[in-house]
C-alpha cells in the first residue's frame, strides 16, 4: 500500500474556507429568541388550521401550507420526554468554528410538553447506560443569555427522585 | 403518463477507494463517463444532454458542474444540468435523466454522479447543509441522527446490536463479489463488527458506511435508440420520489415514512403487488446496518419489527427469495453524490445479467433506492420489459 | 437601526478545511515551471490544439491528451484589465494588470499578471515574457509575472 502511495503523484492544495454570513431568521425566530433571552421562555408556533404545535417555531405549516404568525406562537414547557439518545464519539471539524468539536457529547431526540414535533439537542450525559427512552428531560438555561440557541446549552435528565 | 419508454444502455463505475490521489475531479469523473460511453458504444458527440451531480460542500468548489460537465463529460455546447439533493443525489440524477428522455425532449442522456468525499470531510460538509440557527450547533453530521434512529428503532422493537451486525456481515461479504466496491470483506464476522469502536451509541464503526471517492455514470436511451445500441437493456418501469419535513425530527424517526410512500407508488406503477414475490433483487440505501433492518420494513418487504427476521430466515441473503444489496450496498461503498446512482447501476447490472459473481439468478425486476436530505426517499424499479 | 437589523439576523460562519487533489497534469505543469523555467502544454491527438494550462481531456473532441509540448515563455496580450486599488490580498503592488496571454505555440489563452508601472503603455497585441520566481513554491505564482518586452 505505501509503495503505491509513493508512485502516485500527490499534488494537493490546502485551504480553509472562512465565509461570514448574516442569515435572516424570520419574525417568529426573532420573537422566540427575545422571549428566551428576556423571560427564559420557550415558544412554539401552532398552525391555525390543523392545530399542530411546531418546535422550532416556523412561518409555514408544511402539512397545510398555511402561514403561522406571531399571534400563533404558544408557550411550551421547558420539560419533555426522551424518545432516543446517543453519545457522539467521533472526531470531526465543526464548520461553525473551523476546529474540532469536543467529543464525546450526549445528543438526544425528545418532545417538549405541548409540542407535536420532536427536537434534537445536546444532552448533559455521556454514559449511554444511564439513558433510557421515556426519561423526563429539562432545558438548562444560561444565566447570562445572548438571544441564540446557545442560551439553552443542553438538556438534562430529570432524576427519578426529583 | 410518460411519453417514451426509457432504458439503461450503458454503465460505468470507478473502483471506489478511500482517497483517489492519482486524479483530480474531472479526471476521476472521466473514467466513469468514458466507461459508460464505451459500454453503450455511443459516440460522445451523440449524447444529447448531461445530468451531473455531487454535493459541493464536500469538495469546497461551488458550481462544480461549470468545469466537470465540460472537462469530464461531452457537455461542450450541450445542455448540462446539475442535481444536488444530499444522499438522494444519485437517485435524483437517475430520475431527472429518466424524465428528460421519457418526456421526449432528449433521446440519449448521460447521467453522472460523483464525489471526492475526503477532500473536505463528510460530517463537516453535511452540517453546513442544515439550519444555521437551530441545527448546526449540535448536529453531528449524518451519523448523529442515524444513531438516534437506530436507538429509537431498537427501543421500539427490542432489536439487538448482534442483529444489526449481521447486516454488515452480509453486505461486506457480498461486496467481495463486486470488483468496484470499496470495502470488500469476504471473511467478516459478527464478532469483528461487535468489537469495533462505539462511534455513536448504538452505532459501532462497522455498523456505519465508509467515506469513498469515485464516480458512476449511466446512459439512458428511448426505445428507438435503445434498439440501435443493445439487445440487453434494463428498462425503467417506474420511479417515485417522496420528500419529507424540513426538520427530519418533526416526527419520531424509528422508520422511514417517505420510503413507505415512495415504494407504494413505485410498486403500483410497476404492477408490483407483493414486493418479496414480485421483485427478484433489491439495491437499497443503507447508511448503517440498523437502517437496512428498519427500512426493509418501510419498503414493505416484511411487517414492522421483522427486518431482522427476514435476514435470519435467509430471505434477504444471497440465494434467498429477495437478495438485498448483492453489490455490498452503502455499507461497503459510499461516495455520497454517486451512492444512490450506484444502486440504480447495480440494479441495471442485475437485470442485464452482467453481475458476474454477484449476479442473482433470473432477475426480471429489480428495485433501487436512494435516501438522504431530511429523510427523503426515491425509488426506481427496473426490469427486463418496458411495460409492466 | 443597526440594533434592529442585528436582532433579525444570525451571524454565522462556514469554516471548513479542504485538501484538493489537483492531479498529475497540474503537478507536471507546475514542476516544470519551478524546476526548468519552462511552460508545458498538452496536445489533442485529434484536433491538434495545444492547451495551456494542461488538462486530461480535450473538451471538443472528448479525447485523452498525452502528448506534452513546450510552449514559449513569450506570448501576446489578447486582453487585459488594470488594477489600481490596493488591498492586502493582491499578488503585486498596484498598478498592475491581469491579462489573457497567448503563449507561442498554444491554442488557448492563459491568464496571468503583467508587471508594468506605466499601464498606459499596455496594448493588445504587445509581446510579454515570463519572469520566474527565484525559489519555486509549487504554485502558479512560480511564474511571478509577465513583463513587456
Amino acid at each position: 500500500m505505501s509503495k503505491r502511495k509513493d508512485k502516485e503523484k500527490v499534488f494537493e492544495i490546502k485551504w480553509k474556507t472562512d465565509l461570514p454570513y448574516r442569515y435572516s431568521i424570520g419574525k417568529l425566530a426573532v420573537k422566540f429568541f427575545e422571549e428566551l433571552k428576556n423571560n427564559k421562555k420557550i415558544l412554539g408556533s401552532k398552525c391555525p388550521k390543523c392545530g399542530k404545535v411546531h418546535f422550532p417555531p416556523r412561518g409555514v405549516c408544511a402539512d397545510c401550507l398555511v402561514e403561522m404568525t406571531l399571534d400563533d406562537m404558544v408557550d411550551l414547557s421547558p420539560r419533555g420526554t426522551l424518545a432516543g439518545f446517543t453519545v457522539v464519539n467521533y472526531p470531526f471539524v465543526d464548520p461553525n468554528t473551523g476546529g474540532m468539536r469536543p467529543f464525546p457529547y450526549g445528543y438526544a431526540i425528545f418532545k417538549l410538553d405541548g409540542a407535536d414535533t420532536y427536537t434534537m439537542h445536546f444532552l448533559d450525559e455521556i454514559d449511554h447506560t444511564k439513558m433510557r427512552v421515556g426519561q423526563r428531560v429539562e432545558a438548562v438555561f444560561k444565566e447570562e443569555r445572548q438571544g441564540n440557541i446557545d442560551d439553552i446549552p443542553y438538556f438534562r435528565i430529570i432524576k427519578e427522585e426529583e | 403518463m410518460p411519453k417514451n419508454d426509457v432504458a439503461v444502455v450503458g454503465i460505468g463505475q470507478t473502483k471506489f477507494r478511500s482517497k483517489r490521489r492519482d486524479v483530480n475531479i474531472p479526471e476521476m469523473i472521466y473514467e466513469a463517463a468514458k466507461m459508460a460511453l464505451d459500454d453503450a458504444k455511443i459516440e460522445p458527440k451523440d449524447i444529447d444532454a448531461i445530468i451531473i451531480g455531487n454535493m459541493d460542500h464536500f469538495e469546497g468548489i461551488n458550481f462544480s458542474e461549470l468545469w466537470c460537465g465540460i472537462d469530464a463529460a461531452p457537455g461542450y455546447l450541450k445542455p448540462v444540468v446539475k442535481v444536488a439533493t444530499g444522499g438522494t443525489t444519485g437517485s435524483s440524477l437517475a430520475i431527472c435523466g429518466y424524465y428528460n428522455v421519457a418526456s421526449g425532449i432528449y433521446n440519449k442522456v448521460l447521467v453522472i454522479g460523483w464525489e471526492k468525499l475526503n477532500e473536505g470531510g463528510a460530517t463537516t460538509g453535511i452540517i453546513t447543509a442544515f439550519d444555521p440557527v437551530w441545527e448546526r450547533p449540535s448536529l453531528a453530521g449524518a451519523l448523529g441522527p442515524l444513531a438516534l434512529m437506530a436507538n429509537t428503532y431498537a427501543a421500539k422493537y427490542g432489536i439487538t446490536p448482534e442483529q444489526a451486525a449481521k447486516v454488515t456481515v452480509k453486505n461486506r461479504s457480498n461486496a467481495a463479489n463486486n470488483p468496484f466496491a470499496h470495502l470488500q470483506m469476504p471473511n467478516i464476522t459478527v464478532d469483528y463488527v461487535m468489537s469495533s469502536q462505539m462511534i455513536s451509541y448504538p452505532l459501532r464503526l462497522h455498523d456505519c458506511c465508509p467515506q469513498s471517492e469515485g464516480a458512476c455514470a449511466i446512459i439512458y436511451a428511448n426505445e428507438e435508440e435503445t434498439k440501435k445500441v443493445t439487445d440487453n437493456p434494463a428498462w425503467i418501469q417506474s420511479v417515485a420520489t417522496a420528500h419529507y419535513y424540513t426538520f427530519g425530527t418533526d416526527t419520531i424517526m424509528f422508520d422511514l415514512p417517505s420510503a413507505a410512500i415512495a415504494s407504494k407508488e413505485a410498486y403500483r406503477k410497476a404492477g408490483i403487488k407483493d414486493p418479496v414475490k414480485d421483485l427478484d433483487v433489491a439495491e437499497i440505501y443503507e447508511p448503517t446496518s440498523w437502517s437496512e433492518l428498519s427500512w426493509t420494513e418501510s419498503l414493505g418487504f416484511c411487517k414492522s419489527g421483522e427486518g431482522g427476521k427476514i435476514l435470519d430466515e435467509g430471505i434477504t441473503q444471497m440465494g434467498g427469495e429477495l437478495p438485498v444489496n448483492p453489490s455490498g450496498g452503502v455499507l461497503s461503498t459510499n461516495p455520497i453524490g454517486a451512492t444512490a446512482l450506484v444502486r440504480v447501476a447495480e440494479a441495471a447490472i442485475q437485470v442485464m445479467g452482467r453481475g458476474g459473481k454477484r449476479q442473482v439468478p433470473d432477475v426480471e425486476k429489480a428495485l433501487s433506492m436512494g435516501f438522504g436530505g431530511s429523510l427523503w426517499t426515491e425509488i426506481l424499479i427496473l426490469g427486463k420489459e418496458p411495460k409492466r | 437601526m443597526g440594533e434592529e437589523i442585528e436582532k433579525k439576523v444570525f451571524r454565522g460562519r462556514i469554516k471548513v478545511p479542504y485538501k484538493h487533489t489537483s492531479g498529475a497534469y497540474v503537478e507536471k505543469f507546475i514542476t516544470y515551471i519551478g524546476k526548468n523555467h519552462k511552460i508545458m502544454g498538452v496536445k489533442c491527438p485529434k484536433c491538434n490544439k495545444v492547451f495551456i494550462p494542461p488538462k486530461m481531456i480535450c473538451f471538443e473532441c472528448f479525447e485523452k491528451m498525452e502528448e506534452w509540448v513546450e510552449v514559449g515563455n513569450i506570448g501576446t496580450i489578447t486582453g487585459f484589465t488594470v488594477i489600481t486599488h490596493s488591498t492586502p490580498v493582491l499578488p503585486l503592488e498596484p498598478p498592475f494588470a491581469y491579462a489573457r496571454i497567448r503563449l507561442e505555440g498554444a491554442d488557448t489563452d492563459f491568464v496571468h499578471l503583467i508587471k508594468e508601472s506605466d499601464p498606459s503603455k499596455l496594448k493588445i497585441g504587445m509581446k510579454v515574457e515570463a519572469v520566474f520566481k527565484e525559489k519555486p513554491r509549487k504554485r502558479i505564482l512560480d511564474i511571478e509575472y509577465f513583463q513587456p518586452i
